[in-house]
């Protein structure tokens, strides 16, 4: 019985706003737009913003090949920041994160080994000689031990053997003395799925791997999965935003970006 | 991170128009909405991902008037305004409407509520949207976002949209009524039964007023009557041309209420910015009060300017202090003699 009285029959052009609109909104806007365009030059994406855009949009509305691989109804979406452990006096304000949507069935290992972080790929010992050979091992596959840990429980990455329970420091010390950290726990990452945690939305929680290396990760937002998002599970984690790292090009083949600065 | 500038001024516009016509009916809305053509709020050239974020803030913003406290007839039109948004925006694929897990209740009581009261057409387009899966169902209202906002801006929406403050009804609705007045009869009946005569209660056991259940009652509806009455003397004067007569009318109904706030304003100021001169063996390490003023060059001090000397304050700067917190509190709430409400003095 209601139909859609809204949009106006003939054509128009969604860019060009209209002359006498008497929404607020619009007249702002048209006073931004012609202040851009007197001071900008060239008009297009830069690279930063078509990253953004497109790790954002790009594995919207996928399915998958294979049906059983198919995200069902009811699925829980959750959005994760995970921030980079370094720490500049630049990023008192704003510090930088990768941003990953997960489902809620999915373990935690498996986030585990989708963060990428660049302590893992360093290589341990003198190399100064043969600066070009490929790495033998990178300290990923040496030091395997890594947890998460979120409302009280440390859940440590023990699928491996050499992977070493790194919460025990931290659960004697608190233990030591009445430091009123109520009982700590430690138990196995590969045992549970996100679905079971208990987490609040936008409290710092913390994933520590390589022994100091450690990063904050807060949830955002927690939600239903939709029928435009993404159904394809193996896609799961999926990386949405990735902070821009400042690099230079090499000043000698004006190509790659540089490795060594001196 | 900020808003969209001039959204909220245009919603609140379409809002309280529809408001005006006092009618939720979907033709009324759409005739609003076509002659502010209010589709073209997404126009202006703009790359894919801005107009994403933009659509993103536009909805969000909309959905906020779509739930309590605000009056049915403005929850409808939210639900107008979210419909129109929603299909005018130009983004592909859509962007959606958040409902908090919290809320959904709500939505669907406010469903249920316009089946009841026959606005099929409000409920139809609440179906649609749903059918048309306009909606993410997430766990808290607002997506977070990680920058330090320099100040946190507080939405103040229109009083005038809300509902008017019903506290002391919901205090005591009329089931708290029925119940006292079961106690009560229960009660007499009780020390009839222990007293020695059958029929009346030993004087000795008259410990509370007997017709204290009809006194509740009558204060109540008084209250709910000066509410009433108050909010409709406001809005008469608001709509009177006379501006001077209203400034004056309007500061008389106001100061009704905040004169008590603005006594109690004006005693704790001068108890916090009296400093108390410390002996002088400290003299180094005298009490000084902050100053917000950078010196005579400032024109119009700001609100709550304290003085930076230990010396009791001079007057006119004291009073200048006064007259800036009372106009700072009367502008923000209509006032209730007795009851003041959380968000208007701390």
């Amino acid at each position: 019985s209601i139909d859609m009285l809204m949009p106006s029959e003939k054509e128009e052009d969604p860019d060009v706003i209209p002359e006498d609109s008497s929404l607020l909104t619009l007249q702002i806007r048209k006073k931004a737009l012609e202040r851009r365009e007197e001071t900008i030059i060239v008009d297009r994406a830069c690279r930063q913003e078509t990253l953004t855009y497109e790790m954002e949009s790009h594995a919207a509305g996928r399915r998958p090949d294979n049906t059983t691989d198919l995200i069902e109804e009811g699925e829980l979406l959750l959005t994760l920041n995970i921030f980079y452990p370094v720490i500049f006096q630049k990023h008192k304000d704003q510090k930088p994160y990768q941003t990953v949507l997960l489902l809620g069935s999915q373990k935690l290992t498996e986030l585990r080994d989708s963060i990428s972080c660049v302590s893992d790929l360093q290589i341990g010992g003198e190399f100064s000689s043969q600066p070009d050979q490929a790495p033998e091992h990178i300290s990923k596959d040496l030091y395997k031990s890594a947890f998460f840990y979120f409302e009280g429980i440390f859940y440590n990455d023990r699928r491996y053997p050499e992977c070493r329970d790194l919460s025990r420091t931290i659960i004697e010390w608190s233990e030591s003395h009445d430091r009123g950290y109520e009982n700590l726990q430690s138990v196995k990452m590969e045992d549970y799925v996100f679905n079971d945690l208990a987490i609040k939305i936008g409290f710092p929680y913390l994933y520590c791997h390589q022994g100091d290396c450690e990063h904050i990760i807060i949830i955002t937002d927690i939600r239903l999965i939709h029928n435009d998002d993404c159904l394809d599970r193996n896609l799961y984690p999926l990386l949405v935003k990735k902070h821009w790292l400042c690099t230079r090009k090499c000043f000698v083949c004006k190509m790659y970006t540089a490795r060594y600065a001196t | 991170v900020s808003g969209v500038p001039g959204l909220k001024e245009d919603c609140e516009e379409l809002l309280g128009a529809f408001l005006q016509a006092d009618t939720v009916r979907f033709e009324r809305f759409a005739e609003l909405w076509r002659e502010r053509r209010f589709h073209t709020v997404f126009y202006g050239r703009m790359r894919a991902l801005q107009r994403n974020k933009l659509t993103k803030k536009t909805l969000d913003l909309a959905q906020q008037y779509f739930l309590p406290p605000y009056s049915f007839q403005i929850r409808v039109g939210a639900l107008y305004l979210l419909y129109g948004l929603f299909n005018a925006q130009l983004c592909q694929p859509k962007q959606k409407i958040r409902i908090a897990l919290k809320d959904w209740p709500e939505v669907q009581k406010f469903q249920q509520d316009l089946l009841d009261s026959e606005h099929y057409d409000a409920a139809y387009i609440l179906r649609r949207m749903r059918l048309a899966r306009a909606f993410h169902f997430t766990a808290m209202p607002k997506l977070l976002t990680y920058r330090t906002k320099k100040k946190i801006e507080e939405n103040h929406f229109k009083e005038e949209f809300r509902d008017p403050c019903s506290r002391v009804n919901d205090l005591i609705s009329n089931d708290v009524l029925e119940e006292l007045m079961n106690i009560h009869d229960h009660y007499q009946k009780m020390k009839c039964v222990i007293s020695a005569d059958k029929s009346q209660p030993d004087k000795s056991l008259s410990l509370i007023k007997d017709d204290f259940v009809v006194n509740l009652k009558d204060i109540t509806l008084e209250h709910q009557e000066w509410q009433q009455n108050r909010v409709k003397l406001l809005q008469s004067v608001k709509e009177t041309d006379n501006t001077e007569n209203k400034k004056k009318e309007e500061t008389l109904l106001k100061s009704e209420g905040s004169e008590r706030a603005s006594a109690l304003a004006r005693i704790k100021y001068r108890s916090y910015s009296a400093a108390v001169e410390v002996s002088k063996s400290r003299r180094h390490r005298q009490v000084q009060l902050e100053s917000s003023e950078s010196g005579p060059s400032c024109g119009k001090s700001p609100s709550r300017s304290k003085k930076a000397s230990r010396r009791p304050q001079p007057l006119e700067l004291r009073r200048r202090g006064e007259m800036q917190v009372a106009k700072e509190i009367t502008t923000q709430h209509i006032g209730m003699p007795i009851i003041t409400e959380e968000d208007s003095d701390e």
